[in-house]
């Protein structure tokens, strides 16, 4: 089952499983999406209740105590989609994984796969920044030191920004990514294995492991160096990875192609002291060699968070220069020092020499 | 008779100072300056706080033809004469008094 907590998590959570459970402090707000599946999380407030957490991660942390015990045995081994810098997502995904690292290490099977949605600093609000800087420094390095989660995947915004794509298609873009990376057991199961074999159990064992993972695929040129196309061919939807610890690939043919086109990319993971899970098979619907890689990294916490606070402060800065500049208007102060002369020396009275000219103006001396 | 100029002018005080300049002042901006506005300008300052010793000043002046006092309507207007102008001339190349603002020709009645 896939969960998606929050406005942004519900709806990816629902492109990529009608059958997504969708939580939310939000009546309204979930009622927008067509889930059959709807948790409301409560907490004692009004607000909130109709208009959503409004970037407040507090009222996303009080209201995940009402719904803690069904919301911790439902992500059980499932996956959960949440944004890092709205209010519910990132306030019941904060209680969430400070239960999940101070609890007992869950079995492999049992683990949460997570993934969140980081907004484009540059772009976005400065409170979304703010949440994710808490976030990632907070709770999700607690979370990657306990161990006790799954892969952690990173979405960014930032593709949708600098493309200026609307969010539907943006959203389309991210499931569609997800799910080819999702689907390797099934094409294993479904497709001519030519060599090697990824079984569900080989992908669940993957994907249960606590570190990030980057994942893409690209059509593959077996005659070109696989560094290079690896490094052109990143996915712009996740965070650039770091040093793989660990990898998986599954390479395509088409009918009648040459299947030890894999040993080029065993080549490059063992160049880095790797050594991937992998399963070549025939997909006759392909013309060109594709390949759909995933490469676990494990980045430090403090650098993500750098990184926010980084763009944040620019954000901030621009921010306060902007707030002096619209609304303090600091008015020119015009003065014309000969007429102020002129009024002082009218209100203390007049000179002598103004007194004899205006004696003789009047024609008496 | 030439010495009896600079000792009526020696024996002139501040009020009579500043009804010279006012009345000049007055008489530049085509203002008429009359015996009341001359008592609030000089109550303004904190010199005098009746009326009795304005005119008494006023008089004074007049009678050394310094001003000319001229019944317009139901007031009483204050002119400075060529003797006044030449006594304010006097005064004030000796620095004698500071001139002070008039409250009705500034318009700076609180």
């Amino acid at each position: 089952m896939t969960i998606g907590i929050g406005g942004a998590g519900g709806k990816l959570a629902i492109k990529l499983d009608q059958d997504a459970l969708l939580v939310n402090v939000s009546e309204v707000e979930m009622g927008k999406l067509p889930a059959r599946n709807k948790l409301l999380a409560v907490r004692h407030s009004v607000q909130g209740q109709l208009r959503g957490s409004r970037k407040n991660p507090q009222i996303g942390q009080d209201a995940y105590f009402s719904i803690r015990e069904e919301l911790l045995r439902l992500i059980r081994g499932n996956l959960v989609f949440s944004s890092t810098g709205g209010g519910t997502g990132c306030g019941i995904c904060t209680a969430l994984l400070q239960e999940i690292s101070q609890g007992a290490e869950p079995a492999l099977a049992d683990r949460t796969r997570f993934a969140f949605v980081l907004p484009y600093a540059k772009q976005e609000p400065a409170e979304f920044v703010a949440n994710t800087t808490q976030f990632l420094g907070g709770p999700l390095s607690e979370a990657l030191d306990s161990g006790n989660t799954g892969n952690l995947i990173l979405f960014s915004n930032r593709l949708k920004f600098e493309s200026k794509l609307a969010e539907e298609e943006f959203n389309e873009l991210m499931v569609t990514s997800l799910r080819t990376f999702l689907e390797i057991p099934r094409k294993n199961e479904e497709l001519r294995l030519l060599d090697g074999h990824i079984d569900v159990e080989d992908f669940n064992l993957y994907t249960a492991k606590p570190y990030f993972n980057h994942f893409t695929t690209f059509e593959f040129d077996p005659g070109a160096p696989f560094d290079r196309q690896l490094a052109q061919n990143l996915n712009p939807l996740l965070l650039p990875p770091e040093n793989p610890i660990e990898a998986i690939f599954l390479l395509e043919v088409p009918e009648g192609g040459d299947p030890r086109a894999f040993y080029n990319i065993l080549d490059h993971f063992t160049g880095k002291e790797v050594t991937p899970i992998y399963s070549v098979v025939e997909n006759p619907r392909l013309r060109k060699p594709s390949v759909t890689v995933s490469m676990l990294y494990s980045r430090k916490p403090a650098e993500l968070v750098d990184d926010f606070n980084r763009i944040s402060q620019e954000h901030v800065k621009a921010k306060v220069r902007k707030t002096v500049e619209q609304h303090v208007q600091l008015h020119r102060l015009e003065v014309n020092l000969e007429q102020e002369v002129k009024q002082l020396a009218r209100q203390r009275g007049e000179s002598d020499n103004d007194i004899l000219v205006v004696l003789k103006r009047i024609g008496k001396l | 008779m030439k010495e009896l100029f600079p000792a009526q002018v020696e024996r002139l005080a501040e009020p009579h100072f500043l009804v010279l300049f006012w009345a000049a002042q007055a008489e530049d901006r085509k203002v008429k300056f009359n015996i009341t506005n001359c008592f609030d300008d000089l109550k303004f300052h904190r010199i005098t706080r009746t009326k009795q010793n304005v005119v008494a000043i006023l008089d004074s002046l007049a009678a050394l033809c310094f001003v000319t006092l001229k019944d317009e309507g139901n007031r009483r207007n204050i002119y400075i004469t060529p003797y006044g102008a030449k006594a304010l001339e006097a005064l004030v190349l000796h620095h004698k008094f500071q001139p002070r603002q008039s409250a009705f020709l500034e318009d700076l009645t609180p």
